[in-house]
């Protein structure tokens, strides 16, 4: 009797896992992304002749701060793909 | 009013037009659709069957890959001359990218010249790797369409870099490298001395010590799951934005909807993603290599 409620359960979490993996993870990560680039606008304002230098670290930071989304897109996919 | 502007009017009108034509024709009906499975665009149908050593898509891209990355490079590099055209200069810039800024950037000058052809080679396969993944090749062989009689695989993007076994391998190698590097520098007990941070004593180094060997570890995973989820989701986007979703939910607007975001999605992970990826793995590569063997 109870084996339909929990196939419809399974369905529905399963699709709340990459909403939720998906929608936090994209939270956290434009937070972070958002940070980074006003950080890096004001310290090339404040030294424009840094600019190459901090351009690379932005880089850096950002592809680390975006994997962090994917860290929570991944698992979410995992939660649909073992549902 | 300018050219741009009047062509930019058209696009936007036919989009709009577009729109509404299929929402009038179809309506805005649904019906879902099981047989179109998501996840058999990134399936590996062995083609040649050598047990583990078989062939299937991935390994086509890596071969292409690989020879692609030998190829270029070795034709360049002969074809030298003291006044460089496109082609060369370009190959200059990544290549004073590669050696100043993320091989010598991150590693004493003795070091950088052992460390720099691997991680030379090691940005430049991937770059391959993800690039070619955006050149629609006739790989599907899950599905196939006609063209006068023959059974010809649909078109369709994949890159090696979007399986996870892929990157496992190159994050391995960056693994026993620099951990290599380190037991070479500082002996066995020297680099797991090495590793905790200068100025902990006492009995907080029970909670430090596993944190450092745990982390060590964290590397390998975080290598490889940023790279092989960045090009695997780049690649489900752009697959479900141009068209896919429309095919799941069955919805012929829908596609029309976000087919828009699939191209700028496309021209983003091209552009941005690809190069990115690959600079990323290859700099953390060459940070990793060089604090195994700093002191600190």
């Amino acid at each position: 009797m109870l084996a339909p409620i929990f196939h419809i359960a399974a369905g529905v979490s399963a699709g709340l896992g990459i909403g939720i993996g998906g929608g936090l993870g994209a939270v956290g990560a434009g937070i972070g992304i958002g940070f980074i680039f006003g950080k890096v606008i004001e310290a090339v304002t404040r030294q424009p002749e840094m600019r190459d230098e901090i351009t690379s670290i932005q880089w850096l930071g950002f592809a680390l701060t975006e994997a962090c989304f994917f860290y929570g897109l991944v698992a979410g996919l995992l939660s649909w793909v073992l549902k | 009013m300018s050219n741009t502007k009047k062509i930019l009017l058209g696009i936007g009108a036919f989009y709009v037009l577009g729109l509404i034509l299929l929402l009038l024709i179809f309506g805005v009906t649904t019906h879902k659709n099981n047989e179109f499975q998501p996840q058999n665009e990134f399936k590996l149908d062995n083609w040649v069957n050598l047990g583990v050593f078989s062939i299937n898509r991935a390994v086509l891209y890596l071969f292409i890959a690989a020879v692609l990355t030998i190829f270029t490079m070795m034709f360049v590099a002969r074809r030298m001359r003291a006044r460089p055209n496109r082609v060369q200069t370009g190959t200059e810039v990544l290549f004073s990218l590669m050696r100043d800024n993320i091989t010598r950037g991150n590693m004493d000058d003795s070091m950088a010249a052992r460390w720099f052809p691997y991680i030379g080679a090691l940005f430049l396969f991937i770059w391959y790797c993800n690039l070619i993944g955006y050149i629609p090749l006739p790989t599907n062989t899950e599905e196939k369409f006609n063209l006068f009689g023959a059974q010809i695989p649909s078109f369709a993007l994949y890159a090696a870099t979007a399986n996870v076994s892929v990157p496992l391998v190159l994050a391995l190698v960056t693994f026993v490298a620099f951990n290599w590097e380190g037991f070479r520098t500082h002996g066995f007990f020297g680099y797991f001395k090495s590793l905790i941070p200068s100025g902990v004593h006492g009995p907080i180094l029970l909670l430090i010590a596993p944190l450092e060997v745990i982390s060590l570890f964290m590397r390998l995973i975080s290598l490889t799951v940023r790279l092989f989820a960045n090009i695997l989701a780049g690649h489900m986007i752009i697959l479900f934005m141009a068209g896919g979703l429309a095919v799941i939910i069955g919805a012929s607007w829908l596609g029309w909807f976000t087919l828009p975001a699939g191209v700028l999605l496309y021209l983003f992970e091209l552009g941005l993603v690809a190069t990115l990826q690959a600079f990323i793995f290859a700099t953390l590569s060459a940070i990793y290599l060089g604090s195994a063997v700093s002191h600190h």
